[in-house]
């Protein structure tokens, strides 16, 4: 029998008459900046739909975005002002929104009660790449305390708002899958109004450390090599030089460490795949993890993190970050080298003195 | 160690666990292919008692 050839699939060279002129070019660089692709963003969609289109797993699975959003929430607490439009940019399930509608965002007993936030918002757009996430909690009562639009975008790289737009953008949990960082940013600054405020939380750092360091040595040991199983992710120092280089002006990011525990690494994954927050980087695997590979990443998982315990501790890393359009009457920071007194002389020199100084 | 017969499926399939997560856990900054084999087929058998279909 004949071995089999490709040969006869691909269309013989078409042969050419006549001698062509050669003609030269010179080498040309296209001009802009390169496209940075790392998530698939079709994936990402696919997982948010299939997520939610399971109502009930997906609301249990709710508890990181639910707690994230409500911690988020406290820090618009401290701006005193009445927001009439605010941008709720990657809803997911409108978490956001269901943290304003709630009264009491930081439960001090110290402090009087709060009023729900909702009530300094004029209106709250919600926008989502995925339709089905979206509008999965729209038949729920904290629909009717905050007026709501959802809005489904194509994808959440290219914002179609006009600039100037916003009174404040809020985004929970979604940034860690944007390709373009930076674009994002600089677009988030550009709707916003002069003055106005961007809060944002994103996973990042050490996010799911113990995951990926068991599944790595678990594909060592069976496969030789190792696979990328979990996004790379942004960290805390190039957070502030992303907004800044965005354009924003008085900066505060700041880390928050929540640690879950869960039964077995499986229930880990299956919550992830419920949150839609599988694995969707392009370079990936394709296909599921081989069942070997889970069960060895199980074992090791237990033995380096459990500590003795029954549960599994996964980390995720929180990355809180504000930043303020520039705006004319906007308070500044005071030139290099204006300062009057010493920080390292209040921090080390006589406690009482620098006590007193710090509570006037 | 009990005799392998006398436990039931699941406690042996944790003790296999620990045994070979223990074993990459001793060394885990020099981790190649193959590496604790012999600990992880004894797991694998633990796995496929414990889940097998009745």
């Amino acid at each position: 029998m004949k071995p089999f050839s490709p040969r006869a699939f691909i269309s013989p060279p078409s042969i050419r008459h006549g001698i062509r002129a050669h003609r030269r070019h010179y080498a040309v660089q296209a001009p802009g900046a390169p496209t940075l692709e790392v998530f698939s963003r079709s994936q990402k969609w696919l997982q948010k739909e299939r997520a939610a289109s399971n109502a009930d797993v997906s609301r249990q699975a709710d508890y990181l975005r639910d707690e994230v959003a409500s911690r988020l929430c406290e820090r618009l607490l401290d701006i005193n002002r009445h927001f009439p439009k605010v941008l709720d940019l990657g809803a997911n399930a409108c978490n956001i929104a269901a943290a304003l509608t709630r009264p009491n965002p930081d439960p001090d007993p110290s402090k009087p009660v709060s009023a729900p936030l909702a009530n300094r918002i004029g209106e709250l757009t919600c926008a989502e790449s995925s339709r089905t996430l979206l509008h999965r909690d729209a038949s729920l009562p904290f629909n009717s305390a905050i007026p709501i639009v959802r809005e489904v975008l194509p994808t959440e790289e290219q914002l179609p708002y006009a600039a100037n737009t916003f009174d404040a953008v809020i985004s929970s949990l979604s940034l860690h899958w944007i390709n373009d960082l930076p674009s994002v940013l600089s677009q988030i600054n550009s709707i916003l109004k002069p003055d106005a405020p961007f809060l944002g939380v994103m996973l990042g750092g050490d996010s799911l450390y113990e995951l990926r360091t068991s599944l790595q040595l678990a594909e060592l040991s069976l496969r030789g090599g190792v696979s990328t199983r979990t996004s790379p992710l942004a960290d805390v120092r190039d957070v502030g030089g992303l907004l800044q280089s965005a354009g924003f002006k008085l900066l505060t990011v700041d880390v928050d460490d929540i640690i879950v525990e869960y039964p077995s690494s499986f229930a880990l994954m299956a919550d992830l795949q419920a949150m839609g927050e599988s694995n969707a980087v392009l370079g990936r695997e394709q296909g599921p993890i081989r069942r070997d590979v889970l069960v060895a990443a199980e074992a090791i998982y237990r033995e380096l993190h459990a500590e003795g315990r029954q549960e599994l501790p996964a980390t995720f890393r929180l990355i809180y970050m504000i930043g303020w359009k520039e705006g004319p009457n906007q308070s500044k920071p005071l030139p290099r080298g204006s300062g009057m007194v010493s920080i390292k002389e209040i921090l080390e020199g006589g406690g009482g003195d620098g006590g007193g100084g710090g509570k006037k | 160690m009990p005799p392998a017969g006398k436990t039931r499926p699941l406690e042996r399939l944790a003790s296999a666990s620990a045994v070979y997560g223990k074993c990459i856990a001793a060394d885990f900054n020099n981790v190649q292919k193959d590496k604790c084999m012999t600990e992880f087929l004894k797991l694998k058998e633990c796995y496929m008692a414990a889940y097998k279909k009745r």
